[in-house]
């Protein structure tokens, strides 16, 4: 069996969406409006007709065509939703970005499915019915009712597609008995076609195949001949390779409101979801999220995360996001939340490195500490002290943002022992009776040294001394030569 | 039915008294000074809290805690300073061996997110030092972190003033730190698993040596005299330059 699969050069996958446009409006929808019956109409032929509609409504006689007058009399409960293209087409882009895991080469096929070549891509999930078993699962995951078609080129593809998900791919034999046997109706072509068809006789795909292509292209026009062309594979489809966008917008709508952060989370969850999909297709990291909530009526707010490293997994994003979302002071409802991201870094090699010294571990808490201090109590609350190459002590060592460290050499010029704090203005020493006195009296152990420094602008000459006082403690003093007063700049520890 | 697995968990926990048996050797870290390893026998205890009661700051109590925080920076480990009473300086923390860009300093503006980030930095595996607020921590928010040390196998260190030792506090050592003179630490242990309190160590810091320095009355300062560091005297621009 297996050799057999491989024996197929091209293995394309048509998936079919029968319920794009029900799905696409769900949830814009309240749980219990989703139990009732619901349609999606459209207009057809000058009337409003419906499109597809649930299994409830389906119960209730209610089936596709049928005008919107007839489907409100065979049930009067019935949730009418006018078709709306635009969310099925973003829908569908999500749909698409999940192929896209699955192979590179995805085709959108205007809104109605998408196209795969899958060919190649079973060394990767370990035989083409694992790949087939596990889109099943994430697409059931989404939510989305799908049907698929597997042929050796796009189009038999989608002429195979059949009522049902299938798991196993198909034998080369049965592919092409499949297709033999496929009723010509099922061929987009004119109804002028489709009944010379009939006065020919042909019935099916292999009828119409069998007859020599100059009589063929004698009796039909064009677009059926680059189809046969297609279905054989003499002509290549030419139809752009789906790509994903440069940057990540995505937005859930709830009309309804949501009006409390424990009800928000939910959709940003799945919002999160879809960022980490997105992220996986383009293989990179992003470096920060925003948020935006939007109310019906007044301003929106918003909420940005900053991430310090390798974080891609929505669960550790919905973590980060929960604790500022503490913090912020929300509207009164919120009826759309957006989450947008335009900034990334490729995924850094050491995903797949081996890692041999365990390092990347603690590295990684490292970082997840850190973004969930950040979140939690802000920027400004966390700061790395930095040495820079300065003689004043207050600019040789200065608090920067975490994770921009610039590695300096130590400047070990200095003979005298300095001190580990710094107290972050220098404070004043009061004089009495010839004696230093802060907080209490101060004398002086050793010095001075001297330091010079900003000549270039206002110049500063001082004089440091190691003090101490009764209890112990020990001081950094200073004088400043051109004022003679004296400071407390640091404390020995 | 007892589960085999929860009883071998009980019997790795620190806080499990074992009747009869011998005193399992507790997980430490060497504190670098053999004399205060002695005293606490083997080092500072890992995965418990250490609260450090400094009678007043600057006397060396930091000094206490850098060959650790050497250990702990250069193994790719994040180092939390959680509100210092001041601003770490670099210069002395890199001269002292200590990775920088591993060094976090963390201010709180209220009680419960200075909890909250002593429990998450010491959960999530950083070498917590921790200052206590002007409103000292209660007794829950300490056996919360003694716990969370506990469970994640790490150290931390509180430090909090004198007048807290009258209140109990449900971590594992609590030190008493004066100064005798400069440069030498009397530390008191109050507290400690498996040991009586009361134990003194006399501790001579690893300083700049000023025991054989004189102390200079004001007067008597050389007004003159000026040590200039090395390669450069005067301040002529052309010199600083080279």
């Amino acid at each position: 069996m297996a050799k057999n699969n491989r024996q197929i050069k091209d293995i394309w996958l048509y998936l079919y969406f029968p319920l794009l446009p029900l799905e696409a409006l769900l949830p814009q929808l309240s749980t219990e409006q989703r139990q009732k019956p619901i349609a999606v109409i459209d207009l057809q032929k000058n009337t409003q007709r419906v499109l597809c509609c649930n299994s409830q409504a389906s119960a209730w006689g209610i089936e596709p065509s049928l005008s919107v007058s007839t489907a409100l009399a065979l049930c009067p409960e019935l949730i009418v939703l006018p078709r709306q293209i635009g969310s099925e087409q973003d829908c569908q882009q999500q749909l698409a970005l999940l192929s896209y895991r699955f192979t590179p080469l995805v085709i959108v096929h205007d809104h109605v499915g998408l196209w795969l070549d899958i060919a190649g891509c079973d060394q990767l999930f370990k035989g083409y019915n694992n790949l087939l078993g596990k889109l099943e699962t994430q697409l059931q995951h989404q939510g989305i009712t799908s049907v698929n078609g597997i042929g050796p080129n796009p189009l038999a593809a989608q002429l195979l597609c059949q009522s049902r998900f299938q798991t196993e791919l198909p034998s080369d034999r049965e592919i092409q008995h499949r297709l033999t046997t496929t009723a010509l109706h099922q061929l987009k072509t004119s109804r002028k076609q489709q009944q010379s068809f009939k006065q020919l006789g042909l019935r099916t795909l292999g009828d119409l195949l069998a007859l020599p292509r100059t009589e063929l292209s004698r009796r039909f026009d064009g677009q059926l001949m680059d189809s046969i062309a297609q279905l054989n594979n003499e002509q290549p489809f030419n139809a752009p390779y789906f790509k994903p966008a440069n940057s990540f917008r995505d937005l859930i709508q709830n009309p309804q409101g949501l009006f409390n952060k424990e009800s928000l989370l939910f959709p940003m969850k799945i919002l999160l979801q879809r960022l980490c999909n997105y992220l996986i297709a383009r293989q990179c990291h992003c470096q920060e999220i925003e948020w935006h909530f939007e109310p019906l009526i007044g301003e929106s707010r918003q909420m940005r995360i900053q991430l310090s490293g390798s974080q891609n997994s929505w669960g550790n994003l919905l973590m980060l996001s929960r604790l500022q979302l503490e913090q912020l002071e929300l509207p009164g409802s919120v009826e759309q939340i957006i989450l947008t991201t335009d900034q990334f870094v490729d995924m850094p090699m050491g995903m797949f490195n081996l890692d041999l010294f365990g390092d990347s571990d603690s590295a990684q808490q490292s970082c997840d500490l850190i973004d969930s201090l950040n979140a939690r109590l802000g920027i400004e609350a966390l700061s790395q002290p930095v040495l820079n190459q300065d003689y004043l002590p207050e600019q040789a060592s200065t608090l920067a943002a975490p994770g921009q460290h610039i590695k300096t050499t130590i400047n070990d010029r200095l003979k005298a022992p300095q001190p580990v704090w710094l107290l972050t203005e220098p404070a004043p020493v009061q004089m009495r009776n010839q004696q230093l006195y802060w907080h209490q009296p101060l004398s002086i152990i050793s010095g001075p040294e001297r330091l010079c420094g900003n000549w270039w602008q206002a110049e500063q000459q001082r004089d440091y001394y190691l003090a101490c006082d009764s209890r112990g403690a020990r001081y950094w003093l200073y004088r400043e030569t051109s004022s003679q007063r004296w400071f407390v700049h640091g404390l020995f520890s | 039915m007892a589960n085999p697995e929860t009883i071998s968990g009980l019997l790795t926990r620190q806080d499990t008294w074992r009747g009869r048996s011998q005193r399992r050797s507790r997980p430490v870290a060497p504190t670098g000074y053999s004399s205060l390893n002695l005293l606490l026998q083997g080092g500072w205890p890992t995965a418990s809290v250490t609260e450090l009661l400094p009678r007043q700051f600057g006397i060396g109590e930091l000094s206490l805690l850098l060959p650790l925080l050497k250990d702990h920076s250069n193994n790719s480990r994040l180092c939390l300073w959680l509100d210092p009473p001041y601003q770490p300086y670099a210069p002395t923390l890199a001269a002292a061996g200590i990775a920088l860009e591993r060094l976090l300093v963390v201010r709180s503006k209220n009680p419960r997110e200075w909890l909250w980030a002593a429990e998450q930095s010491i959960r999530s595996g950083a070498l917590l030092l921790a200052w206590a607020r002007q409103q000292a921590p209660r007794y829950t928010d300490l056996r919360k972190l003694q716990l969370a040390a506990a469970d994640s196998s790490n150290a931390a260190f509180l430090f909090s003033s004198v007048s807290s030792l009258a209140a109990p506090s449900p971590v594992a050592l609590r030190l008493e730190l004066e100064s005798l003179q400069v440069n030498k630490l009397l530390l008191t242990v109050r507290k400690m698993r498996g040991a009586a309190p009361g134990a003194q160590l006399q501790l001579p810091l690893t300083g700049p040596d000023t025991q054989t320095a004189q102390r200079t009355h004001l007067t008597q300062l050389p007004a003159d005299r000026h040590y200039s560091y090395e390669g450069y005297s005067g301040h002529s621009p052309a010199r600083l330059k080279s």
